[in-house]
């Protein structure tokens, strides 16, 4: 079944009055060619005719899989697999959630389905903030710094309600929660639909563009409890050493580690391998091949709690072969 | 399994149409004379078995068509769409709104088909409604999360259903509702009950089975499929319990204290292709199986002799149905491949 073409899914994070609906009608509305199925929660507030639009309740179970924090989405494994039934009728799908949603059960969906990993791809997730209350939601919810933490592209939007200096701050106070995740700064959710969509973020190509340097400082203002850290070897890293080690760390520290990506460079192997994982539950895969005549390097990137440095360093260092 | 030897009922008493679309389920009347093939795009495609006719295809709903079964009248089938519609698809082509949900998807459709009394039922999100044959409806049931799946029991008297944590048994006729609670913790996607009555099985997220006996309440674990299983079918009498989602097909056994403590029987695996859909004969141990690649085999449960139905083709199996007399096989798939198999001969 190699040749089943993927749906490429977004999911749409945010809170209430951030701009997601605002978003959601632009994305419906815009001549770009492209035709969504969306799944809403707030039916009625999207006033956007479209016969592609589902209502959804959230419903969020338990797996019995024997991983302590796996809670995946049931109501989109059913409606998903219904539309993956109705071919050909859309391009993509984008899923909306409540504003108070721990993004961690969509994604986890994803992984953990067969029929989904089957017929969809992740291919972003999505998180609207908005400027201005940012600083208030991030003090009084985790869930802003879930939806910042599992973003991988984040809308700046209401810019124009804040002073440029407000801007920066509240943008680096996003940057310190995750700094690999696209910042696109908006008005009124004004922003060019090819690039929030289709775009393959999830795809982890962009952690190698990354500045390993950029995350070397160490994050100020650790209020929101999530940052991130990242590493970089530049010997191979041993498959089995690297499953051994992760496997136990996200068996341990899974519950605080919301997102892992990496990019691993393999033994006698010339195309590289992307890793990532959603709190306990890991993926992953070859993506294509090392650019020649560039050094290969493999990079880890974590974004959680209480990410204890110098062990995690030292965890990734003795995964390279001949470590 | 080499197919190029092997004769295919298919080629030789079979009837076949490459439809546009997806196969979502497939059912005869209650006739038995005619199929129809349920699909994706909200169109029912019907043929009349034996018969050289053209298919007849009917838009019944706007959106996808979500289910597909059989109306008491013959002739006649009821539906549930994406659309929020639950539609009865007339012999003479006409179409009724049995009842309508707005945005809410009918998810599951199922019916009681019987000459003198007969009952039809859906469910949308947490409710499953109750009809009687004339369409009327009798009541409402609701439950703690969605419904994702629904069965009568082989009288009519209960309606099952499977939800969240586990499954609730309700009693059709009864003036106050107080169902039976079935829990058992995780996703429960699909149920049936056994045709004595006295059990009630679900298929779970995990890939697993859950049943319980109803007797003495005593839990049932069938586990270790590799896929879920979306499709599980009780023998004539009973006896097995055949199942979709294992590279073969997995028969519990409902006998000798099973299926608890008991491993169950692997029939026409092999090949390492996924079962994708399975259905038992009506009168005889005869279980009619589709796989991943579009394979279709009937297998003789007793002796394990497997008679090809259907070459590789067509994408995965999505759908299958005997009709009453066990006399049709109709299967369909991802694809769209949707085909009838005569074994009237081999009835005798």
């Amino acid at each position: 079944m190699a040749d089943v073409s993927q749906v490429p899914v977004t999911v749409l994070t945010g809170f209430l009055g951030a701009g997601k609906t605002t978003l959601l009608n632009r994305i419906l509305t815009e001549q770009h060619g492209r035709r969504y199925a969306v799944v809403i929660n707030e039916f009625g507030e999207l006033g956007v005719d479209n016969d592609l639009v589902v209502d959804a309740d959230e419903e969020v179970f338990e797996m019995n899989n024997g991983c302590i924090c796996c809670t995946v989405r049931g109501d989109l494994i059913r409606i998903l697999g219904a539309l993956f039934r109705r071919r050909g009728k859309f391009d993509g799908i984008i899923i909306e959630t409540t504003g108070l949603a721990n993004p961690a059960p969509v994604a986890q969906t994803f992984f953990v389905d067969e029929n989904l990993r089957t017929h969809a791809k992740l291919d972003a997730i999505l998180t609207v903030v908005d400027a201005c209350n940012l600083p208030a939601r991030l003090a009084d919810s985790p869930e802003a710094s879930a939806q910042i933490a599992f973003a991988d592209i984040i809308i700046l939007n209401k810019t124009d309600l804040v002073t440029p200096g407000q801007l920066d701050a509240v943008e680096a106070r996003v940057r310190g929660i995750n700094p690999l995740a696209r910042i696109i700064r908006a008005e009124r959710a004004a922003v060019p639909v090819p690039e929030l969509l289709d775009r393959g973020a999830f795809d982890l190509d962009r952690i190698l563009a990354m500045d390993p340097d950029f995350l070397t400082h160490d994050e100020h203002g650790h209020s929101e409890g999530v940052n991130s850290v990242s590493f970089e070897v530049s010997r191979p890293v041993d498959p089995e050493k690297f499953q051994a080690w992760m496997g136990q760390l996200l068996q341990e520290k899974g519950a605080d580690l919301l997102r892992t990506k990496g990019i691993l460079e393999h033994p006698n192997e010339d195309r590289r391998f992307a890793f990532q994982a959603v709190h306990m539950i890991a993926d992953g895969d070859y993506v294509g091949k090392w650019k020649e005549g560039v050094p290969r390097k493999s990079k880890l990137v974590f974004i959680g709690r209480d990410l204890n440095r110098p062990q995690l360093r030292r965890g990734f260092e003795a995964c390279q072969v001949g470590a | 399994m080499s197919s190029s030897r092997l004769e295919y009922l298919l080629a030789s008493r079979g009837m076949v149409r490459e439809l546009d679309g997806f196969v979502v389920a497939a059912c005869f009347d209650a006739s038995g004379t005619v199929a129809s093939f349920g699909m994706g795009d909200g169109t029912q495609h019907l043929a009349r078995v034996g018969e050289t006719d053209p298919w007849v295809r009917h838009v019944v709903h706007e959106g996808g068509l979500l289910a597909l079964a059989p109306d008491v009248t013959p002739g006649s089938f009821i539906s549930g769409g994406d659309d929020g519609f639950f539609r009865r698809l007339r012999a003479n082509g006409d179409i009724d709104d049995i009842a309508s949900f707005g945005s809410r998807w009918v998810e599951h459709v199922t019916s009681f088909v019987d000459a003198k009394s007969g009952l039809l039922a859906c469910s949308e999100r947490k409710t499953v409604h109750l009809f009687d044959r004339d369409g009327r409806k009798l009541k409402s049931l609701d439950h703690p999360s969605t419904v994702a799946g629904i069965g009568f029991d082989a009288k009519g008297k209960r309606v099952a259903a499977a939800h969240y944590n586990g499954a609730t048994l309700w009693f059709v006729a009864a003036k106050t509702d107080s169902p039976r609670k079935l829990e058992w913790k995780g996703s429960h996607t699909g149920v049936v009950i056994h045709p004595d009555g006295t059990a009630v099985v679900t298929s779970m997220q995990e890939n697993a089975l859950h049943g319980w006996r109803l007797t003495d309440g005593q839990n049932m674990r069938m586990s270790g499929y590799p896929a879920k299983t979306a499709f599980m079918s009780f023998s004539r009498n009973g006896k097995w319990l055949a199942t979709s989602g294992a590279d073969a097909v997995v028969l519990w056994p409902f006998f000798g204290g099973g299926p608890m403590g008991k491993a169950p029987t692997e029939l026409a695996g092999g090949a390492g292709v996924i079962c994708t859909a399975v259905a038992c004969h009506p009168l005889q141990d005869v279980v009619a199986a589709g796989f991943a690649d579009g394979m279709v085999v009937l297998i003789d449960i007793g002796t394990g002799r497997i008679l090809p139905g259907a070459p590789p083709g067509g994408g995965s199996v999505s759908a299958m149905a005997w009709n009453s007399t066990g006399a049709w096989l109709a299967f369909g798939t991802e694809d769209g491949r949707a085909a009838l198999i005569d074994l009237t001969a081999r009835e005798g």
